[in-house]
């Protein structure tokens, strides 16, 4: 099946970050204006949803309808609520700052799973806080007086982008590695034990090298409802470009296209019928195909 | 302590070699640094340490409140009472003389102001501060609320009587330290991003005229327009690379204290305010100068 994707906002500034349905719009983060912007499918319309967001990347709805967001710049995860204040959440693994969250999902027991790379974008303000001598999937949870803590999940990772858990939360998905970082570009699956630990990976798939560099492998994962992966990554400077992949649970490559734009960013079901697929780009665009023919996995 | 002679004139305000004291270490995020002339005490604040402290020479250092809020700059007011600059509780605080804790200032045209950053009373009543957005952003620093309303960065005013907040100074990049000269006729305010300090003409009002840029800070070394104080003379104190610059009423750099570590703030102490007290991230120095700085209050 063809996809046909068409540019719905943009081009801002900068490259573009997180993307989250809130039922009738989609929102997504510009992350270098600060903004967390919006798009009426019914009328083309684009918005402010929130000034001053000071460079969010990932977006996710929780079940009670707050919007959790990584603040890469601030090296935290914050909510925006409804009131229109935004709270922060824990900022410390085991007294130690983090370093800048990128992507996020959250289970059903409003748990938030988040990756934590490295970044070339330094924290807003003066350096205090070395960053962490690790890169992993970290995790935020309310700890038996309702206050936010923070567990480390992944011990094997050097450079975590996109995370997603799948529709039974028994699996843990990771987009690993970025170029120019010792390690390799692949996705892995983790088993979650019952314990919230994570077991072994596999890799479902995996990105190359040639003369021209390393190919950039994925930065944003989001599911159907049938549990499949979709995937967002490569990029115009090695490999087969921007490109979108149908993944099986076991990895098996349902569906491949390519992506208009610079190097794919995030991407996200929405619209009505919950049939349309927006992804965001390194070209400060986010782009839309609609009936995809698939539709997206709603956790609740 | 090294200095860096710049230009004549810096031998009147300090001498060559002049003693370097380190009177309060461990900290995460030293400012506010403020003599109480009645107690002989220095207040000073650890932003991320979340924490006022004060010390008495000869005596220690004990916690005045913890949390604060994540408290930075402080002053005393014509009656004596300690005036925060609430970075994090994103309000104007004062210590009554009961020890009471009062709120003085927290809104804008009913938006909560950005996060207060440094403070000074000028000799009115009216208390000025400089009102940057880094509370809501930086590492280690949490309000409760980070969210952002105000449009600008800029230099609010508390009238005498304190009933109005007035907007003084709109138009700053990321305003931070603020002086009144010791005529209390010019209002110096320093932009951290743009790295200068302008000099804005106070009316009678307490409003100011239209800034000028008084000095560009210049040095490749670590360092920042952060915490400004003006001597009686009216030389000028800023902290920027490498440590703290003495800056000529006329706006040249006359020389520099190259205080070790990240420079944040200052303030003159002692009986006969020659002492400066200069905070950095992870210290508090005292040093001595030749002219005596303007006394708080």
């Amino acid at each position: 099946m063809n996809l046909n994707f068409e540019q719905v906002a943009g081009p801002y500034q900068g490259a573009m970050g997180g993307l989250a349905w809130d039922g009738a719009r989609m929102l997504f983060a510009t992350v270098d204006e600060g903004f967390i912007r919006s798009f009426d499918p019914a009328t083309r319309a684009t918005g402010e949803y929130r000034k001053f967001a000071n460079r969010i990347n990932g977006l996710a709805f929780a079940p009670d309808g707050r919007l959790f967001a990584c603040q890469d710049g601030g090296r935290r995860v914050i909510q925006f609520l409804a009131d229109g204040t935004a709270a922060v959440t824990a900022t410390r693994l085991d007294g130690a700052v983090h370093n800048h969250p990128s992507d996020l999902v959250i289970d059903r027991a409003g748990r938030v799973w988040f990756s934590d790379p490295f970044s070339k974008v330094l924290a807003f303000g003066p350096q205090i806080f070395p960053a962490l001598d690790h890169a992993s999937v970290l995790r935020l949870e309310l700890d038996e007086r309702h206050a936010w803590k923070i567990r480390r999940v992944t011990y094997d990772t050097v450079a975590p982008r996109a995370v997603q858990l799948s529709p039974d939360e028994k699996t843990l998905y990771v987009a690993e590695g970025e170029v120019g970082r010792k390690g390799p570009r692949e996705l892995r699956a983790y088993a979650v034990r019952d314990d919230g630990s994570v077991g072994p990976y596999t890799v479902l798939h995996a990105f190359g090298a040639d003369h021209r560099g390393e190919h950039r492998g994925i930065e944003g994962l989001c599911l159907d409802s049938d549990g499949n992966l979709i995937a967002c990554g490569g990029s115009l400077e090695a490999g087969p470009g921007p490109m979108l992949y149908v993944l099986a649970p076991d990895g098996a490559v349902l569906e491949a296209h390519r992506l208009p734009g610079g190097a794919p960013m995030r991407c996200a079901f929405g619209d009505a019928q919950f049939d349309s697929l927006y992804v965001t780009s390194g070209d400060g665009c986010v782009y839309r195909a609609q009936s995809t023919g698939r539709r997206g996995f709603k956790r609740w | 302590m090294d200095t860096d002679l710049i230009a004549p004139g810096f031998e009147r305000v300090v001498d060559r070699d002049p003693p370097l004291d380190s009177i309060a270490q461990g900290l995460t995020f030293g400012e506010g640094p403020v003599w109480d002339k009645r107690s002989g005490q220095l207040y000073w604040v650890d932003i991320i340490g979340n924490t006022i402290w004060k010390w008495k020479p000869g005596v220690g250092r004990e916690v005045v409140l913890r949390p604060s809020g994540h408290a930075n700059g402080m002053t005393f007011d014509k009656e004596g009472r300690l005036t925060v600059a609430g970075w994090c509780s994103r309000t104007i605080y004062r210590f009554e003389h009961d020890g009471t804790i009062t709120t003085i200032a927290s809104k804008y045209q009913d938006k909560k102001f950005n996060s207060p950053n440094d403070i000074v009373v000028r000799s009115d009543g009216s208390t000025y501060w400089t009102d940057s957005a880094g509370g809501l952003v930086i590492p280690g620093m949490v309000a409760q609320d980070v969210q952002r309303y105000l449009d600008m960065m800029g230099v609010f005013r508390l009238t005498p009587d304190g009933k109005e907040v007035q907007l003084v100074i709109a138009d700053c990049t990321y305003p931070n330290g603020l002086a009144f000269s010791p005529d209390e006729k010019i209002l110096y305010v320093n932009d951290t991003r743009l790295a200068l300090i302008r000099a804005f003409d106070v009316n009678p009002d307490g409003s100011v005229g239209p800034g000028r840029i008084f000095h560009k800070l210049t040095g490749t070394e670590d360092g920042v327009a952060d915490g400004m104080k003006c001597d009686v003379e009216g030389n000028v104190y800023c902290t920027g690379p490498g440590g703290v610059h003495v800056i000529a009423p006329d706006g040249r750099l006359l020389g520099r204290l190259k205080i070790p570590g990240h420079c944040t703030n200052m303030g003159f102490g002692d009986d006969d305010w020659k002492s400066l007290y200069v905070t950095t991230f992870k210290q508090v120095y005292r040093t001595r100068v030749k002219v005596p700085g303007v006394a708080v209050w």
